[in-house]
């Protein structure tokens, strides 16, 4: 099992709640008051509903139906229907390893999340969705290139660093696979570049993406 | 088995008196099969499946249907009969969830601070106290009483927060009725029912009804006001995974304030009421 980028770190704000899908797991990915990120399967013990609805309170997660409170190791220690009682350890979802570095949050939903290494001092541009298979997003990424294709660092997860007119650096592209023809593409950019830069960045991965996409709907 | 036999025995709501004039039609998904709703004169209905005319009967301002040539009766509603009280048809929902589990989170009171906020619960307002239980064996009905719980807005016309009584009754593995305090009438109880119209495991139509003391709210605020809470309801209905209900202990875990749903979850499991409930679970 590959450790996933399942989001950008600047996109989960401490107290928020995301939900990623990898493959056919579907998780809850939170970040505590304090900062801590967790992820976990997205299901309540209680009556199965998905955590991601959930909210943050200080260093808990708690569910949107019954308030059950988890803490960041995933115990229940708090239900609000009785606030006397001390919950049994073995009220707890299903925890995933997840690993917060070069601005993404990456996970691994069977064994330890391992990143793949990246260029120091990444700066998060932004993720968007595309709708289509991972051959067809990389050849649309390929001819944005000025000068010949993209330069693979690693197959699974797909990343790749990629030349972009005008910014000397070029941009990393870490891309998801959430599911068969939905990927998700976080984006980001090495050393400092201008806002100015960052829009043209994110204009370029958009029509990448409409470009992809179309492709992706005449072949089918 | 999936329990569609067992299913197919019960009355199913499927339109609201009045709903279709004559001459009107409308087609509708019952037990995964296809129906044809037509209209006729002095409010009158047929029902059809792959032209076979089915049995239909009124109550309770719906008509109710069944697919068996042999039912179980249908089950009764004694404030029904009373003539003070005002009966509310709130129209119909559909949800992407279980039928049972559209039941099971009617008899549910430890959400109401959360997905009710502030009207039918409020934070700290959370504590489920110790209620009863049974099956009444002469109707052979889950019967849960004893209930109460602090409301911020328990009614339409309520003004301001008051402890609640409830009653609870599953007469049907579809249907669940409540009796609650009325905040007009000391002595009285509201009795709000949820029908369910099972379209197939997964997805089902709910018609909610009440039978009310309430003279100064209009009809079309009492609608409002319940739709309002169904529709918080659904949001939660549609994000339970899985979506058939599980009737075994294992895949969820209970306390003490679910005794109504584990009760529910055995006695549905007793009957072989599988149909919107996860195989072997
Ligand atoms: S389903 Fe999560 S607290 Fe009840
Ligand atoms: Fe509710």
């Amino acid at each position: 099992m590959t450790t996933q980028p399942v989001g950008l770190s600047i996109d989960l704000a401490p107290q928020q709640v995301m939900r990623a899908i990898d493959g056919q797991y579907d998780m809850a990915v939170w970040r505590s008051t304090s900062g801590v990120v967790s992820a976990w399967e997205n299901r309540c013990p209680h009556r199965g509903m998905r955590l991601s609805y959930g909210f943050v309170r200080g260093e808990s997660l708690a569910c949107a139906y019954h308030g059950w409170h988890y803490s960041c190791e995933g115990y229940c220690h708090y239900i609000p229907a009785h606030p006397e009682l001390t919950p049994p350890k073995t009220v707890r979802p299903v925890l995933y390893s997840v690993v917060e570095q070069s601005g993404l949050i990456w996970v691994n939903t069977e064994q330890d999340a391992m990143p793949v290494a990246l260029p120091d001092d990444l700066q998060p541009v932004r993720s968007l969705v595309i709708e289509c298979d991972l051959a067809t997003a990389v050849q649309a990424l390929d001819t944005r290139q000025p000068h010949g294709g993209v330069e693979s660092l690693s197959d699974t997860p797909k990343i790749i660093t990629f030349e972009t007119g005008g910014i000397s650096q070029g941009a990393v592209v870490a891309i998801q696979q959430s599911q068969p023809n939905r990927l998700i593409v976080h984006m980001l950019v090495q050393s400092a570049v201008t806002a100015k830069d960052k829009i043209a960045l994110s204009r370029l991965i958009e029509s990448v993406r409409r470009q992809a996409e179309s492709a992706c709907n005449e072949a089918t | 088995m999936n329990g569609i036999e067992h299913a197919l025995e019960y009355w199913y709501p499927i339109a609201m008196h009045n709903e279709l004039s004559n001459g009107q039609t409308r087609r509708a998904r019952l037990l995964e099969k296809e129906l044809l709703l037509s209209g006729g004169a002095n409010d009158s209905l047929t029902v059809t499946c792959n032209e076979r005319p089915l049995a239909l009967q009124s109550a309770f301002d719906h008509w109710w249907v069944t697919l068996s040539e042999n039912p179980l009766p249908l089950f009764t509603i004694p404030e029904a009969d009373e003539a003070e009280r005002r009966f509310v048809p709130c129209g119909v929902v559909r949800v992407a969830c279980s039928p049972l589990r559209a039941v099971e989170n009617f008899l549910d009171i430890a959400h109401f601070p959360f997905v009710h906020t502030d009207v039918l619960g409020a934070e700290p307002h959370t504590e489920v106290y110790k209620y009863d239980v049974k099956i009444d064996e002469s109707k052979d009905e889950v019967i849960a009483s004893n209930i109460r719980f602090y409301q911020p807005q328990a009614a339409k016309s309520a003004e301001g927060g008051i402890e609640t009584e409830y009653i609870y009754r599953v007469p049907a593995p579809m249907v669940a009725i409540l009796y609650k305090t009325c905040p007009q009438k000391a002595d009285a109880m509201d009795v709000i029912a949820l029908f369910v119209q099972p379209l197939d495991e997964q997805t089902c139509d709910v018609w909610p009804w009440m039978a009310l003391y309430d003279d100064t709210s209009t009809m079309a605020d009492l609608i409002q006001f319940q739709q309002l809470i169904f529709l918080q309801d659904r949001s939660i209905l549609e994000n339970q995974i899985p979506r058939k209900l599980p009737l075994d202990p294992g895949l969820e875990i209970p306390t003490r304030a679910d005794l109504t749903s584990i009760s529910y979850r055995r006695w549905l499991k007793k009957r072989g009421a599988y149909y919107g409930a996860l195989e072997n679970c």
